[in-house]
C-alpha cells in the first residue's frame, strides 16, 4: 500500500518548529527511512502519517484513499515506538494480541495468530513473559509482532533501534529489513543514524528544518547529495569553500583542484564535496592534484586508518588500508563533486 | 540493634496503649459489645461513618487523579514547587481546617453571604457544610493532597506513549485509557482509597470543630462517651475496638487487592 504526503505543513503552536511543503510518495512494500539532525521534523512527519497530529494543510493519501482527517484508531498503520511502548501488565503474547482484542477477534483466534507473530519474530518460548523481564531487542521485537499481526496498511518505525547497544542494533536491522520484506509492507523508518538508513532503506529522505531537502536512493544520496548540509551529514566528507577559476578547475584554501567540465562559471562560489575514502595517498599522475603536508591526526581503526593532512592552513581528511608513512595526497577529478554553497 | 529505640517507642505508646484498650473492653466477658450493639446511636454512628468512609475518599481520589495526572506531565522543576503546594495542608492542624471552612462556608461565611445575592438561602447551605457529606468535603482538603501523593509516583513513571501505542493498535482514546492507564494505576488508587478511607473513618478533630456531636459518626459517639460524667469505659474501649477493626479491614482489602494484582496477569 502507498503512502502519499501532498504539500503537508504543520506547525506547533508558538513556535517555529514543524514540518513544511513537504511532498513524499512511499511506493507498495518500499522502505524510507527519514533522517535529520533533532528537531529537524522527523519525527513530527511520522505522528502526522499516523494521525496523531493534524496538518494545517495539505494531504496525506494511503493507497490514494485521503485519511488526512481520519483518527489515528482508523487509519490501521502498525507503529513501532522509541522505547516500544509495551504494555507492562500483559505479557508478550498478551501485548501481539491486543489489536486483535480491539477488532473482537474470537480469544483462540487472536492466541494462534498472537503465538505465529511471535515465531515470525523469533521469540518461540517468550509468549508468557512480561516485557520487563526480556531484553532491549526481545522488547523490540514484541513491538514489531504487535504492529504487524493486524495486517496493517503501513509500517511506522520511530526510532526503534536508538535505544538499543551498538551490538544489537546491526542485528535487528537485518531483522527489521527480513520482516519487512517478508511481509511486503510499506515502511517509513525515521533515524537520526545515517549509517542506520543508507543500509537499511530503499530510499533515504533528508530533513532539514521541517523540510525535505534531498528524497534518493542511499548510493544516490552518498555520492550525489543535493546540498552541501546533505554531503555533511550523509557520511564523512571533506568539504571546503571554492570558487571556480575555469570550466574544470576551482580554487580551495590550499590550492586549486582539477575538475571535470561542469554548468559552473567562473567566479561562482562553491562548495567543494571529497568523500575521506576517495582521497589517494601519495603522488599519481594522470590530472590529479597533488598536495603535500603533514599529519596532524592518525587513527588506526583496524581494517583501515582516518588521517588528517594539514596542507597549509587546512585539512584534509582521507581514509586508507596504507600502513606506511603519509606526506602527499592526490585528488583525481572524478571523485570531485561541486554543490550550491 | 538501629531498630531498638523505634522498637522501644512501638512498644511503649502504641502497643500498650492498645493492650489496655483491648483488655478495657473484655473486662467484663465482653459484654461491653453487648451494650454498644444493642445502642441504637452506635448503628446511626455507623452509617455516618461508612457514608464519610465512602464519599470523602471517593471525591478525594477523583480530584487528587486529576490533579497528579495534569502534574506528572509537567517539568520536574514545576511539579516539585507545585507539589510543595499541595502538601501544604498536610502540615495544617484539623481544627484549623475546620474554622477556616466555617469562616468561608458557615453560616455567616464569606462564600455563603456572597452566594446571598444569587438566591442562595444561608441556612441552607451551610446546613449542608454540617453533614455527613459536608463532613467528606471538608475531610478532602487534606485527603487530596495524601491521594496525590501516593498517585503522582505511579503516574510519572508511566509511559503515556503507551497509550499512542494502544490507539495506533485500533482502541479509541477511552478504550486505551481503559485497557492500558486504568490497569497500571489501579492498584495505587485501590490503595490510596483505602488509606484515605481509613483517615476518613478514624478522624475527629475537624468533625468536632466544625459539626460538635451534631453528626452521628462513631468518633464523636466515642469522644462523647469518654467525655461523659461518669462514662462507661468499657464500652467505650469496645467501641475502640470496633474502630480500630473497621480501619484495619479498610486497610488491609487495600493491601489484599494490591497483592493479588502483582501476581495476576492481564485477562485476554
Amino acid at each position: 500500500m502507498s503512502i502519499r504526503l501532498s504539500s503537508v505543513n504543520f506547525r506547533y503552536p508558538s513556535t517555529e518548529f514543524g514540518v513544511f511543503d513537504v511532498d513524499l510518495d512511499i511506493r507498495d512494500g518500499e522502505l524510507v527511512a527519514v533522517i535529520g539532525a533533532s528537531g529537524s521534523g522527523k519525527t513530527t512527519l511520522l505522528k502526522l502519517i499516523a494521525g496523531f497530529e493534524s496538518p494545517d494543510s495539505g494531504r496525506i493519501l494511503l493507497d490514494d484513499a485521503d485519511v488526512t482527517d481520519l483518527p489515528v484508531r482508523d487509519r490501521r498503520l502498525g507503529v513501532v515506538f522509541q522505547a516500544y511502548a509495551l504494555f507492562p501488565h500483559m505479557t508478550a503474547w498478551q501485548n501481539v494480541a491486543y489489536p486483535l482484542k480491539i477488532r473482537k477477534v474470537a480469544p483462540e483466534e487472536r492466541y494462534r495468530r498472537a503465538m505465529e507473530a511471535l515465531f515470525r519474530v523469533g521469540l518461540k518460548g517468550f509468549e508468557e513473559r512480561r516485557p520487563q523481564t526480556l531484553s532491549g531487542g526481545q522488547q523490540q521485537r514484541v513491538a514489531l509482532a504487535r504492529a504487524l499481526v493486524f495486517q496493517p496498511k503501513a509500517l511506522l518505525l520511530d526510532e526503534p533501534l536508538s535505544a538499543l547497544d551498538a551490538s544489537l542494533r546491526g542485528e535487528m536491522r537485518d531483522e527489521i529489513r527480513r520482516l519487512q520484506r517478508e511481509f511486503n509492507i510499506s515502511t517509513v523508518h525515521i533515524t537520526h543514524d545515517q549509517e542506520e538508513a543508507l543500509s537499511m532503506a530503499d530510499r533515504v529522505a533528508v530533513m532539514e528544518r521541517g523540510r525535505l531537502v534531498q528524497v534518493a536512493s542511499p548510493r544516490e544520496l552518498y555520492d550525489a547529495p543535493a546540498t552541501r548540509s546533505v554531503a555533511g551529514f550523509v557520511g564523512e566528507a571533506n568539504l571546503w569553500d571554492g570558487t571556480v577559476t575555469a570550466a574544470d578547475a576551482v580554487e580551495v584554501p590550499f590550492g586549486v583542484l582539477h575538475v571535470r567540465p561542469g554548468n559552473h562559471a567562473a567566479g561562482q562560489r562553491v562548495a567543494v564535496l571529497v568523500r575521506p575514502e576517495n582521497i589517494a595517498v601519495g603522488r599519481l599522475d594522470g590530472g590529479a592534484a597533488v598536495f603535500e603536508g603533514s599529519l596532524v591526526r592518525d587513527r588506526f581503526l583496524g581494517a583501515m586508518r582516518r588521517y588528517d593532512l594539514a596542507v597549509g592552513d587546512a585539512v584534509i581528511r582521507g581514509q586508507t588500508g596504507f600502513r606506511g608513512a603519509i606526506d602527499a595526497v592526490s585528488i583525481r577529478p572524478e571523485h570531485i563533486l561541486l554543490l550550491p554553497q | 540493634m538501629l531498630a531498638a529505640p523505634g522498637a522501644l517507642v512501638m512498644l511503649a505508646f502504641f502497643v500498650v496503649p492498645l493492650g489496655v484498650v483491648v483488655a478495657e473492653a473484655f473486662t467484663d466477658g465482653g459484654a461491653a459489645f453487648g451494650r454498644v450493639f444493642a445502642d441504637v446511636t452506635f448503628w446511626r454512628g455507623l452509617w455516618g461513618t461508612l457514608v464519610l468512609g465512602a464519599t470523602a475518599p471517593a471525591f478525594s481520589l477523583a480530584v487528587g487523579f486529576a490533579v497528579a495526572w495534569h502534574l506528572s506531565g509537567l517539568p520536574e522543576n514545576l511539579r516539585t514547587s507545585l507539589l510543595f503546594w499541595i502538601s501544604l495542608p498536610l502540615t495544617f492542624s484539623g481544627l484549623i481546617v475546620a474554622y477556616g471552612f466555617i469562616l468561608a462556608f458557615g453560616r455567616a461565611g464569606f462564600v455563603t453571604l456572597s452566594l446571598v445575592p444569587l438566591g442562595s438561602d444561608p441556612a441552607t447551605f451551610s446546613g449542608f457544610l454540617y453533614s455527613p457529606i459536608g463532613l467528606a468535603f471538608a475531610y478532602s482538603y487534606y485527603l487530596i493532597p495524601r491521594v496525590v501523593l501516593i498517585l503522582l509516583p505511579v503516574l510519572v513513571n508511566f509511559d503515556r506513549a503507551q497509550i499512542a501505542a494502544a490507539e495506533s493498535l485500533g482502541a479509541g482514546r477511552l478504550r486505551a485509557l481503559f485497557d492500558v492507564l486504568v490497569p497500571q494505576v489501579m492498584p495505587s488508587a485501590v490503595a490510596a482509597y483505602c488509606l484515605v478511607a481509613a483517615v476518613a473513618i478514624g478522624a475527629y478533630g475537624t468533625a468536632l470543630a466544625l459539626v460538635g456531636t451534631q453528626v452521628s459518626i462513631l468518633p464523636l459517639i466515642l469522644y462523647s462517651r469518654i467525655s461523659d460524667t461518669g462514662a462507661d469505659f468499657p464500652s467505650a474501649a469496645a467501641l475502640s475496638v470496633v474502630l480500630l477493626a473497621l480501619c484495619t479491614l479498610v486497610l488491609a482489602a487495600g493491601e489484599f487487592y494490591a497483592s493479588r494484582r502483582e501476581h495476576r496477569g492481564s485477562v485476554l
